[in-house]
């Protein structure tokens, strides 16, 4: 019984304990600029979980996460280091934009699934060529991801100050999109859209694809040893190359429901880094479809409160951000020592 | 026109050159850095910080040296003691540093984004007597400051460390070979430290070259992922100090250029991808060359 429950443990204490590093971190961060690092922590709490309109809000910032989780989990999952999501993310949003005021016609559920399917095709084609580089070549992938993530916020950016500007607009974004091509609402007045369900799904199906369907098998083997897969006839390069066009799909696809269920078009700026922050989820879950879903969760809290917390005291959002690098950091180190001692005496 | 340009295009490269070759030392070390954006922040905002306190460029410039060699300590000792994926941890220490450094603007100075005290102490230019009448020549070398100097200097300095001396043997064993390092009695981790740490205060004199050098004030976007330009830059250099040079050059041209072209027609967003293009098609033609040389081993 306990040697069953055991390691279950250990698995929550090994996701627990870089966040609770994070938040040391944040109360040393907080205590040193002269503010309460429990009262703001519990302001947090109230801001993020306190009520309805608190967690319809919370939510809605979870929903770009939990696709940007997802794609970072799938490749992970399979051993590419794939951290081009944020590209991903600014081409879906600018594709699913355009698509989204240029047929004003159409009728809505087909002009909204058009818009999704062509910002998750263009995000996976963004990142055929890395998976092709990886797959065939052996060219590291974490390099390429990440330069083609400045190409393309810089090629939106050049977008949307030129060929696609609205007019009249001083600031650089496009039209508005129609009505026609919101997402609907799941709980006016709140900002929570059906893009949370549609994000929740997927992760859902990727819980079960990856603990049940021979594909979800093949990725985990490849990524844990490719070598061995190999040698049991599972060839890694073409899931390696699948691996990332589905990441750069699900990474697209997350643009577009954010620019179609929040935004309501492109603008310059678009995503405050929800890729990365995705690469940080995908982590502290260790790729699990729950653990994502909660890790999600758990940052979109933080954006959420971190808003309102500075608009109630003065406590700066960046906290948010400081919270979020200290877990991406500390999700991936090693942490065994602080408790190894006590394991191996047991 | 073209002697500004010049001057622009080399005063660009320093902060590239600096971080680059910090990040080129690293790399033949074993560690890949992706932190040095933060470094350079870092650098950036004390430089400034310090030499409105003390009205000294250089106390300014030491400075910065010193916390962007802390920011890199702290990155190495997680990765190389707390076996940390380096990727991982370069980029939650960019995302950290970019948080805290904002964080602090708004909570100590109670500015957002700019921090602009009175009594900035810029570097000194060092103007070159006679030389810096010659046309082109001048523009290069005169007026600028000792940072690009050193930038500079370290080119051929590293090559010869990496070559020729012990020091040079131990880092790039360490990087190759590390069971072999350990073996001999040496510290690989140590040894991989401080080539990060080396690597972290090049990166802080970078951002104190663009904070105090450039435009002598702390902006939070003012490395503008240069420390990103550096990381193409020493991998274009692959293993080459005066390669990873080129490439800095390079990328400072494409960077005093886009400033030029900005109202001209030219897109300034689409000169910015240029040295991330380069470095992709520079990879790309690295694994077709190695493929091609397996294939013919194999055959």
């Amino acid at each position: 019984m306990t040697s069953i429950a055991l390691p279950r443990f250990a698995n929550v204490i090994d996701a627990a304990a870089p966040l609770a590093l994070a938040l040391a971190i944040g109360a040393a961060v907080l205590l040193a600029a002269g503010f309460e690092p429990l009262g703001v922590y519990r302001l947090m709490i109230e801001e993020a979980f306190g009520g309805q309109r608190q967690i319809a809000a919370t939510l809605t910032a979870a929903t770009p996460l939990l696709l940007t989780g997802l794609a970072a989990a799938i490749a992970f999952r399979a051993g590419i280091f794939n951290v081009g999501a944020e590209g991903c993310f600014y081409l879906g949003g600018i594709v699913a934009a355009v698509v989204g005021f240029a047929a004003p016609t159409w009728p809505s559920f087909v002009l909204i699934l058009v818009a999704l399917a062509t910002a998750s095709l263009v995000g996976g084609l963004w990142l055929v060529g890395p998976g092709v580089l990886r797959a065939r070549f052996g060219v590291d992938e974490v390099v390429t991801t990440l330069m083609l993530n400045f190409i393309a916020v810089a090629l939106t950016s050049w977008l949307v100050n030129g060929p696609l500007l609205a007019r009249g607009s001083a600031n650089s974004a496009t039209p508005v999109i129609v009505a026609n091509a919101a997402l609907p609402r799941l709980l006016p007045p709140t900002t929570l859209h059906l893009g949370f369900i549609i994000s929740l799904g997927l992760v859902m199906l990727y819980g079960i694809w990856s603990r049940f369907a021979v594909g979800g098998l093949r990725s985990r083997l490849v990524g844990l040893n490719p070598r061995f897969s190999r040698a049991v006839g599972i060839e890694p390069a073409p899931i390696f190359l699948a691996s990332m066009i589905v990441s750069g799909a699900i990474g697209g696809l997350a643009g577009g429901i954010h620019a179609l269920g929040l935004v309501h078009r492109f603008v310059s700026g678009f995503s405050p880094g929800y890729g990365f922050t995705g690469i940080a989820i995908a982590l502290l879950a260790r790729n699990s479809a729950i653990g994502v879903v909660i890790a999600a969760v758990l940052f979109g809290a933080l954006t959420s409160a971190g808003a309102n917390i500075q608009l109630f005291s003065d406590v700066p959002i960046e906290i948010v951000q400081i919270l979020q690098g200290a877990v991406m950091i500390f999700a991936v180190a090693n942490l065994g020592f602080i408790w190894n001692r006590r394991r191996t005496v047991r | 026109m073209i002697d500004a340009f010049l001057h622009a295009a080399m005063m660009m490269t320093t902060p590239i050159l600096l971080a680059a070759i910090g990040g080129l030392v690293n790399r033949i070390g074993g560690l890949v850095n992706l932190g040095l954006e933060s470094m350079m922040l870092a650098g950036a905002l004390v430089a400034v910080i310090v030499s409105a306190k003390t009205g000294s460029s250089t106390l300014a410039t030491v400075a910065a040296l010193g916390v962007g060699a802390g920011v890199g300590l702290a990155m190495s000792l997680v990765i190389t003691r707390l076996s940390a994926n380096e990727i991982i941890v370069g980029l939650g220490f960019t995302v950290a540093t970019a948080g805290l450094v904002r964080f602090l603007l708004k909570s100590i100075y109670g500015v957002s984004g700019t921090y602009n005290p009175p009594n900035v102490a810029m570097l000194p230019r060092l103007d070159i007597p006679f030389l810096d009448a010659v046309p082109v020549l001048g523009a290069i070398v005169s007026g600028q400051d000792p940072l690009t100097w050193l930038a500079w200097a370290l080119v051929p300095a590293t090559a010869f460390v990496l070559q020729q001396t012990r020091w040079g043997l131990r880092l790039r064993a360490t990087g190759a070979a590390e069971t072999t390092v350990r073996a001999v009695g040496l510290a690989p981790l140590s040894i991989r430290d401080a080539s990060t740490v080396f690597a972290g205060g090049l990166a802080g004199l970078a951002g104190a070259h663009l904070s105090i050098g450039v435009v002598g004030l702390f902006n939070e976007g003012i490395t503008g992922g240069r420390g990103f330009i550096a990381l193409a830059a020493f991998y274009f250099g692959r293993t080459s100090p005066f390669r990873t040079a080129l490439g800095a050059l390079l990328f400072g041209a494409f960077d005093a250029a886009q400033i030029r072209l900005q109202g001209r027609g030219v897109p300034a967003e689409l000169v910015q991808t240029l040295p991330y293009i380069i470095v992709i098609i520079v990879l790309t033609g690295l694994g077709l060359s190695e493929k091609r040389r397996q294939r013919a081993r194999t055959l």
